[in-house]
């Protein structure tokens, strides 16, 4: 590939969090194979010095963090550098039936999955850490439009995340920023296989899906356009990577 | 090509028809598919113009087919000539205005024949001929008129929301094959056929700069978006619609 090739991320520096295991994961490493150098955020040292070790080319740098916690949120603003890209992957999804729900799980989900993301941008654009071009990128879910059993405070967080990106967008793009959310369907993830384990089936997914259950590279590869210039003239846009899931529901009523 | 990221991006080996690929959108999707290793199936009405795109092709093996798709005769040509592909541009169309009190019988039959009924025929005579790849990938050029109200707009806003339609139903039909539908919908991408020359005087284009937090959209960002969707990389996108539209607010 050439140096003009427009999917190309060959000079960018992405910060992925979550990028210990699953969608953000597979973001890190296929964000490598286009050319970028990655940092990596996770909680777990381990599995994400794992990440690292998967990551092609040089120059990659991984920071632990516990995006639950403020200390470890502006010291992940403070030691990532100067961004191109800014991934938002990091999420936690916990079941509950709505009479069942309590402040507890909304601070702890909300906190990982909206407060995070959030105060992460606003630690990185405070400082100037994200580039002039630069692109901000929210993994949303479908479950924002779709709204299964028991996901109330998930759905909520998720949902959260598409408001935030439309005003973030308008108010960034005089730097040339762009903001935008990818909302997948049922994806092969540790996240699923713990829902699985809650009751859940994958098979089940996987038949509700016209193209069948999908695979992290397949969210990973969205990523890619969204943080290249090939979506130079893309934000505030939200973008359904499932499958055809929704296809046959009425998401937009 | 070294790496799967790289291979997914890559249109190497495949075979793409693009429609309305005489100039404008279609042609910039021609050249990019191109650019990337497709080999393409031109097509447009006019001749000449068609030549240009084809000369312009990077790579060999390209095939031109000069056709005007609202006749069933020149489709079946065209059917007959471009044989098995892995990807369809349906972007042949041009824009009609009017309010809908002053509409006439005869503007709106001209817009469903050459916005509707021309991509959704073409498209049902390569599934019935079986010239559409298993994991082929099919985009319909759509507009953000296909979702929001704009004056004057009604006539082309309601052949491309009509092809929603299409796209759902057509992506779930499709599915067992692995061959995925969805739309590509541009804000204003100001081509010289539709928008007249992008200089100071042109107030409707300045107006509509004005509400594009990144200003207006060029050809190439609308191929790119297209070599996404017709790339493995989005094998697993379907029934959908990518809205490119520079952030707009109304």
């Amino acid at each position: 590939m050439t140096a003009a090739d427009p999917f190309s991320l060959a000079g960018k520096r992405i910060l992925v969090t979550g990028a210990s295991s699953g969608i953000g994961r597979q973001i890190a490493v296929t964000c490598a194979q286009m050319g970028a150098q990655l940092v990596v955020s996770g909680r777990n040292t381990e599995r994400l010095a794992a990440t690292l070790a998967e990551l092609e080319g040089d120059g990659h740098a991984p920071i632990a963090a516990d995006l639950s916690r403020q200390e470890d949120i502006d010291r992940l603003a403070a030691d990532a550098g100067t961004v191109d890209g800014l991934v938002h992957a990091a999420g936690i999804s916990k079941l509950a039936p709505f009479r069942l729900i309590s402040r507890a799980q909304l601070d702890e989900q909300f906190s990982s999955n909206v407060y995070a993301p959030m105060l992460l941008t606003k630690g990185l654009l405070a400082k100037k850490r994200i580039a002039n071009g630069g692109s901000i990128l929210f993994i949303s879910a479908l479950a924002s439009h779709v709204g299964p059993l028991a996901t109330g405070v998930y759905s909520a967080s998720k949902a959260a995340l598409l408001g935030a990106m439309r005003t973030l967008a308008l108010e960034v793009v005089k730097q040339g920023i762009r903001a935008n959310c990818i909302a997948p369907g049922y994806v092969r993830t540790p996240m699923l296989e713990g829902l699985n384990q809650g009751g859940g089936s994958i098979g089940e997914h996987a038949k509700l899906t016209p193209l069948g259950l999908g695979e992290p590279e397949d969210v990973a590869h969205a990523a890619v356009f969204y943080l290249s210039d090939a979506s130079r003239w893309v934000t505030r846009n939200y973008f359904i990577v499932d499958g055809g899931l929704t296809v046959p529901m009425d998401i937009y009523a | 090509m070294s790496n799967p990221a790289q291979k997914a991006f890559s249109l190497e080996g495949k075979t793409i028809l693009v429609t309305g690929a005489s100039s404008g959108l279609g042609r910039e999707i021609a050249l990019a598919c191109a650019r990337r290793g497709a080999r393409i199936v031109i097509t447009g009405r006019d001749a000449s113009r068609l030549r240009e795109t084809h000369e312009q092709l990077a790579g060999t093996g390209h095939v031109r087919v000069t056709a005007d798709l609202t006749s069933a005769e020149d489709r079946e040509r065209l059917v007959q000539a471009c044989g098995n592909i892995d990807g369809l541009v349906l972007c042949f169309g041009g824009q009609m205005l009017s309010p809908i009190r002053q509409l006439k019988e005869e503007l709106m039959t001209a817009m469903y024949r050459t916005h509707f009924l021309a991509p959704v025929m073409l498209t049902q005579r390569l599934l019935q001929t079986n010239s559409i790849n298993k994991q082929g990938s099919i985009v319909f050029m759509l507009s953000t008129a296909a979702h929001i109200g704009t004056r004057g707009v009604g006539p082309y806003s309601a052949m491309k929301s009509g092809l929603l339609g299409i796209i759902r139903c057509l992506a779930i039909e499709l599915a067992p094959r692995k061959v995925r539908v969805n739309g590509i919908s541009p804000s204003v991408v100001p081509t010289p056929q539709l928008w007249g020359e992008d200089n100071e005087q042109n107030e409707p284009l300045n107006k509509e700069r004005a509400r594009h937090p990144l200003g207006l959209g060029t050809p190439q960002d609308v191929g790119n978006g297209a070599v996404y969707l017709l790339a493995d990389a989005s094998r697993w996108v379907t029934g959908t619609t990518l809205v490119m539209d520079g952030g707009a607010v109304l």
